[in-house]
């Protein structure tokens, strides 16, 4: 089933006089249960990509149905309700809230979505962080994990709504190599489990773990290959 | 209500982790809330308070005396002025129209013994049979003097309250002996309480004898001496010009000369009231409008701080879902937690200073009108503040705001 239907993006910036075509008329799909790796060097138009994807922002034209609803028109606060629900971020940079617990950082979301059980959100966060194998750690801040301790308490916000699509921009970025692997096959296990993961990455060696990966060059499209 | 109650656990936790910021930034909004508060319970106090005294005064009642009670530089220039003649009180009742009762009063300090027990420096008070027309005394035991026993110049007094407490605590008073000046006085009444003019001056601390009694005693000129004149209340203004008219040509005046005695009345003490009211209400109201614009920017300044500092903060709750109302409420919220925080901290001063002031100055009690006015106040002041830093935060780019260092 489609999941993601991207038509004719263009994402255009006024830089004073000159006009900075960050898109340049991108036309993708992905389908539910991808795992896929969007690649491309710094300016190639890969975050800005990313960012629509994941409805931070939108295209200065064309038409992204997500689910089957077109969410390039959307106002913030509708936008801000369709990354609630529908979009998991990871971050190259965990962006974890520091003066709270793993718990209070994974219950996040769900506080957004309108959960009005203190009860059901404790129960569904809990899910969340036993899946990333960190319920030992739960009661614990974030200055108190390591770094891929970090990244896994991020992975499971990410996932305690049950969205969609996980989208993980860098996500071993600051990590060394080896806990990038533990956190790598963190993505190999959600996906099994049925999750679309869409990673946005720079490196090869990552882009590897994907089954497709898309790679862009000045706002287009260069290459689209399935590996696996 | 739930995002309400959300919004207030990260401002408990956000405040709570800035504790030192958080107590300076509310203290200018502590300051202008105690003042305002301190300043409506003075106004309040100062104003049972001069009720009360008032009613000492009686509002139908003139007093011709040396000198005027409100004075300003001018003492020099009456203190020349003759004594207060009060046989002249006889010439005022007869030659007024408007003269209904005139009464003569004299006194000074003095001690009063009773066996071992003594009363000092207590306010001797000599007056007129008539006096008790022209003042609120009343009395609770015995009887007043007659006007047989001061023109027999008998040795009889009425005691204060306090005076009676104090000399005689477990006794009867009426028909004891009393000495005052080594002069054997008869106790013939009691007065009731009466409390204090201004909370200074208590009538409760007097002892009340024949003014031709008093003047057999204290042969000097010294001490308070007045002629206290009732007149009908609303022909308060004629009757002082009348009776300003009578007295100059009992003295003697030439048209061209000043007159040299005053008449006073209630009326120049709530003149002299208002003033003392106005001065209290316009610095506590200058004091309270000043610290609360200066702690209100102080806030605006902190909260512009916070959200700058939390930039990347509110990115991730953006990304994560949070609503645009929601951010501008969380920052909201912090800055009315400030601001209340104040205003319930002033407000617990205030209280404990009202509670001192009712202790040991005067009445003066905080309403609850006061108190809630207090927090709306503050509350206020913590939207207006936060309003712009919030506005600010809501509006961010999630995208700029989850790349800011």
């Amino acid at each position: 089933m489609t999941l993601i239907k991207v038509k004719d993006f263009y994402k255009i910036y006024q830089m004073g006089l000159t006009e900075v075509r960050a898109l340049n008329g991108v036309t993708m799909e992905i389908q539910e249960n991808e795992y896929l790796a969007i690649m491309g060097q710094s300016g190639s138009g890969k975050s800005t990509l990313m960012n629509l994807i994941g409805c931070l922002d939108t295209p200065t034209s064309g038409d992204y149905y997500l689910d089957g609803v077109n969410v390039a028109l959307m106002s913030d606060d509708e936008l801000a309700m369709i990354r609630n629900k529908q979009i998991g971020f990871v971050f190259q940079t965990f962006n974890l809230l520091p003066k709270s617990s793993a718990l209070r950082n994974v219950e996040l979301p769900l506080i957004y979505s309108g959960i009005y059980s203190k009860e059901e959100r404790m129960k569904m966060a809990l899910i969340a962080i036993e899946k990333v194998g960190l319920g030992d750690r739960m009661h614990h801040k974030p200055n108190e994990l390591s770094g891929g301790q970090r990244q896994r308490v991020a992975i499971a916000r990410a996932l305690v709504n049950n969205p969609a699509i996980i989208l993980a921009d860098e996500p071993t970025g600051n990590l060394d190599s080896k806990t990038g692997v533990e956190i790598m096959s963190l993505f190999d296990e959600l996906h099994k489990i049925g999750h679309t993961i869409i990673l946005v990455t720079h490196e090869d060696e990552i882009a590897k773990h994907a089954h497709r990966t898309i790679h862009l060059v000045d706002g287009k499209i260069s290459k689209d290959e399935n590996i696996k | 209500m739930y995002f309400f109650l959300e919004n207030l656990r990260i401002s408990i936790t956000e405040l709570w982790g800035n504790k030192t910021r958080s107590f300076l930034t509310a203290i200018g909004i502590v300051i202008g809330i105690v003042a305002v508060t301190l300043m409506s319970t003075l106004i309040t106090g100062v104003d049972n308070l001069f009720d009360k005294s008032m009613s000492f005064l009686g509002r139908d009642v003139v007093y011709v005396e040396k000198y005027p009670w409100i004075m300003g530089d001018d003492y020099w220039l009456m203190r020349n002025r003759p004594q207060i003649d009060l046989e002249m009180a006889s010439k005022i009742k007869a030659q007024s129209n408007y003269a209904l009762v005139v009464a003569k009063e004299r006194g000074r300090n003095g001690d009063v013994t009773y066996g071992k027990q003594s009363a000092e420096s207590i306010f001797v008070h000599g007056v007129s049979t008539n006096y008790p027309l022209v003042s609120p005394i009343e009395i609770a035991d015995g009887r007043f003097f007659t006007e047989s026993e001061n023109r027999a110049r008998s040795q009889v007094l009425v005691l204060g309250y306090e005076v009676a407490e104090n000399l005689f605590p477990n006794e009867n008073p009426i028909g004891k002996e009393v000495f005052l000046r080594s002069h054997r006085f008869r106790v013939i009444g009691i007065l009731k309480k009466m409390g204090k003019l201004m909370g200074a001056f208590s009538l409760d601390t007097q002892v009340i004898l024949p003014v031709d009694s008093y003047e057999k005693i204290f042969r000097t000129q010294w001490g308070m001496r007045r002629i206290s004149i009732k007149v009908p209340e609303s022909e308060m203004d004629n009757a002082i010009e009348e009776l300003t008219g009578v007295i100059r040509v009992l003295r003697g005046l030439k048209p061209s000369e000043k007159t040299n005695f005053a008449i006073n009345q209630q009326k120049a003490f709530e003149q002299q009231y208002s003033m003392i009211k106005m001065a209290i209400g316009g610095t506590g109201l200058v004091i309270t409008i000043m610290s609360l614009i200066v702690g209100g920017i102080g806030i605006a300044n902190i909260m512009f701080v916070t959200v700058k500092e939390r930039t990347r903060e509110i990115g991730v709750r953006k990304a994560l879902g949070a609503r645009r109302n929601i951010i501008l409420g969380q920052f909201l919220m912090e800055s009315v937690m400030i601001t209340g925080a104040g205003g319930v901290g002033g407000l617990l001063i205030a209280s404990i200073l009202s509670y001192v002031i009712n202790a040991f100055v005067f009445p003066a009690q905080m309403s609850f009108a006061v108190g809630f006015m207090a927090i709306a106040l503050s509350t206020f002041v913590g939207v207006v503040a936060g309003w712009t830093p919030a506005r600010k935060a809501a509006d961010l780019d999630p995208i700029e705001a989850l790349r800011y260092e």
